[in-house]
């Protein structure tokens, strides 16, 4: 850490890089701490959880009960022990709650002033923060399993939408429309991201075991597919050539600079791909257990040398590094099958929601004080008349 | 018979550092080792030895290295890949040159040779692919349609579509029975253990019952690689535990 420090301050290193480290560092001692909680409101399981990107202090989260509930995550008290409160709450007894669980919910790029949040009743609605009223819903025909809008956008206003319908709705939040439509799945669509690079790219996944890219300018099809054999139709069997995955893909995740996409599906693996050309990189992450039905919420890190990823599997997360697939820990700490997780980018915290009605704050270790040279440690003790005589130190490595 | 010694060296090495090893992987010294476990006496010596890519992964922890290595060594031609037909990631890693002498000894004396010693030259040492179409196969290599027939006749291609066929080893059919009976059975033993996990040290001092044929640490290499238990390290050694799904 010192040389870090050093090297930035005579100008060898650029500041970013002891800035990298020192992320990736916190992001390989995350564990459970007791000083941090977040208040338990959902009494049914947390199915997703998103948190603002333009302070990093609220976060939102859908539960399977409907409830939507907004935290402040921000720790003004002073205190190390903290709660994370909620600061309000869209409950059964609200005229305008989701009937069904809610599956996504996400807070508008811009501003914490409105959020979208889309179930299992068919709808999608855009929510008043203040009012905590729908502005808008959008009625589909089948159960929807996600939806998200562009972080980056300036010229469009695109919520995608994935429903039970092979067809990737678009509804414009200026206009209410929804008469832009994505053909080209034959399954229903577990998952939809927009490419934080480019606005108008977006990547959706389908229980077809394929995932296409479009860009929504084009009338016509998808850019690509994904094919997990990168074009090399000898490998597999014929059913599953041009594939993405053996099975239902149900996770999608682009990294922070939109160069990466992360797939994972029911065949238990999790596949790197390059964004722009549509190329496995082959990166073997080994077994990543998946037996989810619906989306599975995985998520990246950001701002770290090497970059992680997080997945929920099972009851626990598991943690790999993102280019060479190795796993670096498993977090364990929920009781139950764990739905959804969220990086906090500035504190470089993971914040974690399952079935068992849990938000877990997964926090980094503090670094120890730096052992000091043992002479000024021993000055220091003496100076100090405090120190009890029975807690100091009497072992000393030499014998005379 | 000097490469006996060398082999139980390497054994040795292994034995000390299994499940996790240091540095970049030498996957060739791994395979070599490995295929030290395969049993030629079971088949009368007929079948080439062969070892899954998987296995591979319980003795190094960086897979993406590990395939990026066999995928070298098959661009170089020194080592063929096949798709053993049970799960799509199963794949069978086997020697050219142990491929050829076993497949040209089976051969020997049969009306189909001429054509199986031609595909061996024509088409193995430049194309490494799994599988191979009826286009490819007439066009590209110019194999006639009766030529095909005596090569799945030789058990050297089988059938995996209408129009298209997989490399295959010949005779590899019982080497593929004792493979799925053994390795049930030695999951069946992790199983039935107490709390579902053993030692893996005790399982291989275990004695095996008569459905499994291949030596159980050729089983135990396999399970581990294929991550079907959990490999925990302990302070008695490595414990393996059922994975339930």
């Amino acid at each position: 850490m010192l040389s870090f420090i050093t090297a930035r301050q005579i100008g060898l290193d650029p500041p970013v890089r002891l800035r990298r480290a020192e992320s990736a560092r916190r992001v390989l001692s995350l564990e459970l701490n007791h000083d941090r909680e977040v208040e338990r409101i959902h009494g049914n399981g947390i199915n997703t959880i998103d948190i603002e990107v333009i302070e990093g202090r609220y976060m939102l989260s859908g539960g399977s009960d409907g409830v939507i509930v907004i935290y402040d995550l921000e720790n003004n008290s002073r205190k190390l022990q903290y709660t994370c409160r909620a600061v309000c709450t869209v409950g059964r007894s609200s005229r305008h709650v989701h009937r069904f669980s809610v599956e996504t919910v996400q807070w508008y790029p811009h501003d914490t002033g409105m959020f979208v949040s889309s179930s299992f009743d068919k709808t999608m609605k855009v929510w008043d923060t203040e009012t905590l009223k729908p502005a808008e819903v959008f009625q589909f025909e089948g159960n929807v399993y996600c939806h998200h809008m562009s972080p980056i956008a300036r010229k469009h206003s695109l919520i995608a939408v994935g429903t039970k319908d092979p067809k990737v709705q678009l509804c414009d939040l200026k206009s209410g429309s929804r008469i832009h439509i994505l053909q080209g799945h034959r399954g229903e669509v577990l998952s939809v991201r927009w490419s934080p690079r480019y606005e108008h790219i977006l990547a959706t996944a389908s229980a077809d075991s394929r995932v296409r890219v479009w860009d929504v300018r084009r009338a016509s099809g998808s850019l690509f597919t994904l094919d997990q054999q990168n074009g090399d139709q000898s490998k597999t069997s014929t059913e599953t050539v041009n594939t993405a995955h053996d099975g239902r893909v149900n996770g999608l995740c682009f990294t922070h600079d939109g160069l990466y996409l992360l797939t994972t599906g029911t065949d238990d693996r999790m596949r790197l791909w390059n964004s722009s050309t549509g190329e496995n990189t082959l990166v073997n992450y080994g077994k990543v257990v998946n037996e989810s039905r619906k989306g599975v919420k995985l998520t990246v890190s950001q701002g770290c040398s090497p970059e992680f990823v997080f997945v929920p599997c099972g009851s626990s997360v598991m943690v790999y590094a993102l280019h060479t697939g190795e796993m670096i820990t498993t977090l364990r700490g929920h009781y139950n099958n764990v739905d959804c997780c969220e990086f906090h980018p500035d504190y470089q915290e993971l914040y974690s929601g399952g079935k068992d009605c849990n938000i877990l704050a997964w926090v980094p270790v503090l670094r120890g004080p730096d052992t000091e040279d043992e002479e000024t440690a021993k000055v220091k003790a003496g100076a100090s008349a405090a120190v009890n005589p029975a807690f100091e130190d009497a072992w000393s490595s030499d014998e005379d | 018979l000097q490469f006996f010694g060398i082999f139980i060296y390497i054994f040795n090495l292994f034995s000390l550092f299994l499940c996790k090893a240091d540095g970049p992987p030498d996957v060739k010294a791994t395979l070599q080792y490995l295929m030290t476990l395969f049993p030629r006496k079971l088949f009368n010596d007929s079948l080439p030895q062969i070892v899954f890519k998987h296995q591979l992964y319980s003795l190094h922890s960086d897979k993406t290295l590990v395939d990026k290595q066999v995928n070298e060594l098959r661009d170089k031609g020194e080592l063929l890949m096949f798709q053993l037909g049970f799960g799509s990631d199963a794949f069978g890693l086997v020697f050219s040159e142990d491929y050829r002498t076993k497949v040209l000894a089976m051969e020997d004396g049969r009306s189909t040779l001429g054509t199986v010693e031609k595909f061996l030259d024509k088409v193995l040492p430049g194309c490494s692919d799994l599988s191979f179409s009826k286009d490819k196969m007439l066009k590209h290599f110019l194999f006639t349609d009766s030529e095909i027939t005596q090569l799945v006749k030789s058990g050297v291609l089988t059938v995996r579509d209408a129009g298209s066929w997989w490399l295959s080893i010949p005779n590899s059919g019982r080497f593929t029975k004792y493979f799925i009976q053994g390795r049930k059975a030695v999951l069946g033993m992790v199983k039935k253990s107490k709390y579902n996990e053993i030692l893996k040290n005790d399982l291989q001092e275990r004695r095996t019952t008569s459905h499994v044929k291949l030596d159980i640490k050729y089983h135990i290499h396999d399970i581990i690689g294929a991550e079907l238990v959990e490999c925990i390290q302990t302070t008695s050694g490595t414990l393996l535990r059922f994975v339930d799904t």
